[in-house]
């Protein structure tokens, strides 16, 4: 980012190419929308060279990144709060079934469905939260930059939306098929 | 130890990178507890599915938009090293185009007046009064030119002489801190937005419109500016707004851009990629 910093734009490539990947499966997760995410991600690394002077050699850039991420995805929320959600038709890949007569691989996508569906019910903050600790390999120190907090109220955060998470996806599990 | 204590801890011992700052106590009252033992395993379940969730791949349209924005970017950085155009430049024209109009006009006046005093005499018949009469409608027009010009510089002018550049700015800033703006302020934002002659109070408008893009005042305020914009810089941060906030009355402005062999390429390849994003 350094490079991207000082000039030289196309080692944003490289960026892109290690970092898109997670980048985008975070902001998959957090807003449950294939295609939402794919523009967020488009953003996110739009700001990353609209804002490239003001990064600082102070901290990691995954971090920096995240950053950039939760203010783009607290855009898209603000914006999508009031309009109706219209289906995307990318999301509906999710629920094709590629092997519909493996009872097994049946089982697993039931609970792969429930999860996102109890991760979506989780308030914002507690998916952010969940989302960084867990899957993008950042410290509570590094997660607590990005939410501007101290590193222990962000351990108590995440651990919180953890047992949130267990109670709504729990509650799903128990809950009789329509 | 009692069983909310040891609850709470639950997440911190299935936490690898807490897990040793939890007291071995808690780890005796689980395997103890049945309770417990239940809540411990309900979030190790939890755990292991969340960690086991399938990795969902972008399609091929994000790498495509990706390096389409970055070449975009790379030509506006080219051509703002190359071709800078400094709002001084804009203000200055209009500076000087006010006194030469002005002259134009006076010696246009002139002119009639020397034609209307001579004494009416047979031969200046038809022909003289055609003429006056396309003359009068040039002046005309070039009256209303004139009192148009006049219009921007003089608000341009009484911006600079009465509000410095710094003044404006702060002004815009407080302006841009309030959660719940009235209309006259985002007014105020909006007009510093299309008639401001400073480049850097511009975008700083366009930012601070952001929070409030829901409103149909504000989107149609960035409408109503990116037509008049002439600054790429800022002629990008408006496609950029109308891209975000999904303004698809700005997809006509939009195809025009995209089409104007006289905007800045940059300006055009935005242009052309917002509307690929609609």
């Amino acid at each position: 980012m350094l490079a991207v910093r000082g000039g030289e734009l196309d080692a944003l490539g490289e960026l892109f190419e290690r970092h898109h990947g997670p980048l985008f499966g975070f902001l998959v997760k957090l807003t449950g929308q294939h295609a939402a995410a794919e523009d967020l991600t488009q953003t996110v690394f739009q700001r990353m060279l609209k804002y490239r002077h003001t990064y600082r050699d102070d901290g990691s850039f995954t971090a920096w990144m995240y950053h950039l991420a939760r203010r783009c995805a607290a855009d898209h929320f603000r914006r999508t709060q009031s309009a109706p959600a219209a289906t995307d038709p990318s999301d509906l890949q999710a629920f094709v079934d590629e092997a519909p007569h493996a009872a097994v691989r049946a089982a697993q996508r039931d609970d792969h469905a429930l999860l996102h569906s109890a991760l979506q019910q989780l308030d914002r903050a507690d998916r952010e939260v969940l989302l960084l600790s867990r899957f993008q390999e950042l410290s509570f120190a590094e997660i607590s930059g990005i939410l501007e907090c101290s590193a222990g109220a962000a351990k108590v955060r995440a651990h919180r939306a953890l047992q949130q998470l267990r109670t709504v996806y729990f509650r799903l599990q128990k809950k009789p098929i329509a | 130890m009692n069983c909310h204590r040891v609850r709470d801890s639950l997440p911190t011992l299935l936490d690898r990178r807490t897990a040793a700052a939890v007291p071995a106590e808690v780890q005796a009252h689980v395997a103890g507890c049945a309770d417990c033992q239940r809540e411990w395993e309900e979030l190790r379940v939890t755990l292991t599915h969340l960690d086991d969730l399938p990795v969902t791949a972008p399609s091929s349209r994000l790498r495509r938009n990706f390096h389409a924005m970055l070449a975009a970017e790379k030509r506006r950085e080219a051509a703002t090293a190359v071709a800078p155009v400094p709002a001084a430049t804009r203000r200055g024209r209009s500076h000087w185009l006010l006194p030469l109009a002005g002259g134009a006009l006076l010696a246009l006046g002139f002119l009639l007046g020397q034609r209307a005093g001579l004494p009416a005499r047979a031969s200046d018949d038809r022909g003289t009064q055609q003429e006056l009469a396309a003359l009068r409608q040039q002046m005309g027009r070039q009256q209303d030119q004139l009192a148009k010009m006049t219009t921007l510089v003089t608000y341009s002018l009484l911006q600079q002489q009465q509000h410095p550049a710094n003044e404006r700015l702060q002004q815009l800033l407080a302006d841009a801190r309030q959660e719940q703006p009235s209309e006259r302020t985002l007014d105020t934002v909006i007009g510093a937005l299309t008639l401001d002659p400073n480049v850097n109070i511009r975008l700083r408008a366009i930012e601070a419109l952001y929070p409030h893009a829901e409103r149909e005042l504000v989107r149609a305020g960035v409408r109503a500016a990116l037509p008049r914009e002439q600054h790429p810089l800022v002629q990008l941060e408006l496609i950029e707004f109308v891209t975000l906030t999904q303004d698809r009355g700005a997809v006509p402005l939009l195809e025009r851009m995209s089409a104007n062999d006289r905007a800045d390429p940059a300006v055009r390849d935005a242009a052309l990629l917002a509307l690929a994003r609609f």
